[in-house]
């Protein structure tokens, strides 16, 4: 499954999407609209490793978000951005990913990790509208993805979303 | 040298590991004779005071907590209120802009894990219209919560000499910043061997810190599959 989370309130680029994955007979996907939602950045509490393992403290509209990402074997997350990067919404939605993973921790390669706490994780990609620093974002997404397990798709500016879905099946 | 200080954790000032770390930059700060005012991000009541301080000190030093790579959501948002008619008139006066440095820390302990969040810090300094004085770089910082008294200070201690330097130069760019954070990544025996405390006493330890902290399921609980 294909998960697309927009936290723009631009919803011309997801009909794009949804048209483009139409089209190539791609049928198992879903687009969430996550710009009206409420989503709370993370506070850092660590209630979902140590008090309540697997579920936020934090009671807003992630919770569904969070339930989805664990079917889905891609993430996509298109994000406004700030300051070369990702702005607050978008980074919110990375940040609120800890109840996927454990408090237990491995080594990976070199690398401490993290043990995941579902079998699966999604890989992820990255949509971005406004200036940013591509080399940066490509860099960085990589080592966000490296926190669920997965790799990433990419990272592509919004004029680029063609690029993208040629990336996702 | 008085230093504007911004604890950019989400945490709760009560509850943030890089408020106690602070404790220890700034009690080495005073050591140099430097002054300071320390204001915290996740209590948004402080954010106007801190717009107006933010142009106004030569020296801001933000304090951070590695959040999936890069900055934590709540700081770029409290970034993205700075007044933009400040900042663009420090990015023009490029005699008078603020050094902006950053205390980077993080839960994994290895200096390489840190390093991609860092390189971002130095362009958020210049994108914010500020001369970068540099990074302290930290990890194995997780735990400094769930300790207290000696056990907290062996973690925390040695961040008041970094302060000292911080407080006399006014930026982390001393030969001694950068080796405190330790090693990139630890060598093969070294790693044998935490794995295998990872697996027996860490775990338990966090089990222990669980049932605490009032936990009633197991720490690898999958909810969202039952």
């Amino acid at each position: 499954m294909i998960l697309i989370i927009n936290t723009t309130a631009d919803t011309s680029i997801t009909s794009d999407l949804r048209e483009a994955l139409a089209g190539k007979g791609a049928t198992d996907f879903e687009i969430v609209e996550a710009a009206g939602m409420k989503i709370s950045h993370c506070v850092g509490c660590n209630f979902c490793w140590l008090k309540t393992p697997g579920i936020c403290s934090i009671k807003d509209d992630y919770e569904e978000i969070l339930k989805k990402m664990i079917t889905a074997d891609q993430l996509w997350v298109i994000s406004g951005t700030s300051l070369g990067f990702l702005d607050h919404k978008g980074k919110n939605i990375f940040d609120r990913i800890m109840p996927l993973v454990t408090m237990y921790l491995k080594f990976k390669g070199n690398q401490m990790r993290h043990v995941m706490r579902y079998k699966k994780n999604a890989d992820v990609g990255l949509i971005y509208e406004g200036e940013a620093d591509r080399a940066y974002l490509e860099r960085w997404n990589e080592r966000a993805a490296l926190n669920i397990g997965t790799k990433s798709l990419g990272v592509f500016p919004a004029e680029e979303w063609k690029e993208a879905v040629l990336c996702m099946h | 040298m008085h230093a504007l200080i911004i604890n950019g954790s989400p945490r709760v000032k009560k509850y943030s590991n890089t408020d106690k770390i602070l404790l220890k930059i700034t009690a080495g700060m005073e050591e140099s004779g430097a002054t300071y005012e320390q204001y915290e991000v996740s209590d948004r009541s402080q954010w106007p005071k801190i717009r107006e301080r933010f142009y106004l000190c030569d020296h801001i030093l933000i304090a951070l907590p590695l959040y999936v790579e890069c900055i934590p959501g709540l700081l770029i948002e409290f970034l993205e209120t700075l007044d933009a008619e400040r900042k663009a008139a420090a990015l023009e006066n490029s005699a008078k802009r603020p050094v902006m440095s950053f205390l980077l820390q993080s839960g994994f302990a290895e200096g390489v894990q840190l390093r991609c969040g860092e390189a971002y810090l130095e362009m958020l300094a210049d994108r914010l219209g500020c001369e970068y004085g540099g990074t302290l770089v930290k990890g194995d910082n997780f735990s400094i919560r769930l300790f207290e008294g000696e056990q907290r200070e062996k973690i925390t201690g040695a961040y008041q000499a970094m302060g000292k330097i911080y407080g006399r130069d006014g930026a982390f760019r001393d030969e001694a910043c950068r080796k405190f954070t330790g090693p990139e990544v630890f060598p093969l025996p070294v790693r044998l061997l935490v794995g295998t405390i990872f697996k027996t006493l860490a775990k338990k330890g966090f089990k222990d810190k669980a049932k605490e902290w009032g936990c009633t399921r197991p720490l690898d609980d999958k909810p969202y599959l039952q």
